[in-house]
């Protein structure tokens, strides 16, 4: 028991599990901090009602001093409340001086040949990536994320390598068909470039969810 | 064709990760749909770390630009999040270094009324109180009001604030104290 034993230390993070023991035998951790009559410390009510992830603790929820303690707190939440929901002015106009700045030094890659019997045009291959990649996301469940294009041999032919996050709802034989009829349609098509071969790698699985919501989950946070 | 025409912009479904391979490979467009995401939590971060609004926009712009060149070196190890969390953290700490605030409470970035991103139900009240937080803010000393604005403004969870700021969970856990402790005292007129 915590009593007992002065050594017991705080050890999981709220979010990770329920927060240091915290009783009044445990050395307080941080400077200022504060034994409640109930026996709790002061970091620790706040950590339980700030930080600690769902079930709330029992204790918490139920101990008129920590609920005193959490309280204290009250005028500083609603203010940072209001902070939070504040949208920075300036917002849109910062996004756009960060385009500007980004293509002013574009990355465009080699150059490779159209299909032009003189072999005078030529295209960059961030171009020609961008719209390979847009024929592979016509297809539904497959995003496209990595795309590179090789010159082959010395006529105008080119090779596409490329990296997919699929979808596991289908076959992924017949979905990865799919793009790459796709990416040669528009290879063909929309830019006239010869593509000898399109190798496609399933590198990523795309999370199941509304086919094009506002965005997908990104794995980010607790 | 359904979907495509569903969508606002092409690529505004893709997972940061993806978007960030393919900005990596020099992609733009998925650049932009990055910055757009991002800007906003990023921004108000820097605002609350630097003393005037001008130098937080300039902190977030560097960031995103000093990402885009670095995205090709870029290993995902962390979260795309996670790593422009670090970069805009660090662009703020060096500016604060560089240009130590002349005066620090009549220039910190302060919800002016009026403004088209003021809620319409807002008191006057509140806003002073609001501005008094920022005030308190600005008083705390550096370590501590990142680890208080990434948790309480923005959300994080102890381990990505202690990678953000490269620091361990305890230090972000003791730090996150103290600031509350410190706000609480500063806003206690306002209860």
């Amino acid at each position: 028991m915590a009593l007992d034993d002065p050594h017991k230390r705080p050890s999981a993070p709220p979010g990770a599990g329920r927060p240091r023991s915290g009783s009044a035998a445990d050395v307080p951790p941080f400077a200022g901090d504060e034994v409640l009559p109930c026996g709790r410390l002061l970091s620790r009510a706040w950590e339980e009602a700030h930080d600690a992830a769902p079930p709330p603790d029992p204790h918490t929820v139920s101990c008129p001093h920590c609920r005193e303690a959490v309280e204290g707190l009250a005028t500083v939440n609603a203010a940072a409340r209001a902070l939070r929901d504040e949208d920075p002015p300036g917002l849109r106009a910062l996004a756009d001086r960060v385009m500007d700045a980004v293509r002013a030094e574009v990355r465009s890659g080699r150059l490779l040949p159209l299909a032009d019997p003189d072999r005078d045009l030529r295209i960059v291959e961030s171009a020609a990536a961008k719209v390979l990649r847009r024929a592979a996301d016509t297809v539904p469940g497959s995003r496209a994320a990595t795309c590179r294009l090789v010159p082959e041999g010395n006529g105008t032919d080119v090779r596409v390598t490329m990296t997919l996050a699929v979808a596991l709802d289908r076959p992924l034989p017949d979905r990865v068909h799919q793009v790459r009829r796709s990416v040669l349609r528009s290879a063909g098509q929309d830019l006239g470039l010869t593509v000898t071969a399109v190798d496609i790698t399933v590198a990523d699985v795309l999370e199941p969810g509304p086919p094009l919501g506002p965005r997908l989950p990104t794995g980010a946070g607790a | 064709m359904i979907e495509q025409t569903a969508s606002p912009r092409p690529g505004a479904d893709l997972p940061d990760r993806l978007l960030a391979v393919r900005a990596a490979e020099g992609d733009d467009d998925s650049f932009a749909l990055l910055v757009q995401r991002h800007s906003r939590p990023l921004l108000a971060l820097a605002r609350c770390m630097l003393d005037n609004p001008q130098d937080a926009e300039e902190a977030v712009q560097d960031a995103f630009v000093g990402a885009w060149r670095r995205l090709p070196e870029y290993r995902h190890s962390a979260e795309f999040r996670t790593w422009m969390y670090r970069i805009t953290v660090n662009r703020c700490l060096t500016m604060r270094r560089r240009r130590p605030p002349l005066l620090p409470l009549d220039v910190v970035a302060e919800p002016a009324t009026g403004d088209a991103w003021s809620q319409p139900a807002r008191t006057a009240e509140q806003d002073a109180a609001t501005a008094a937080l920022s005030r308190a803010l600005a008083e705390l000393d550096a370590g501590q009001r990142v680890c208080w604005i990434l948790r309480e403004l923005q959300g994080l969870p102890y381990k990505e604030i202690a990678h953000v700021t490269r620091t361990s969970e305890q230090t972000v856990r003791g730090r996150l104290f103290r600031a509350r402790r410190s706000l609480q005292e500063a806003m206690g007129p306002w209860r």
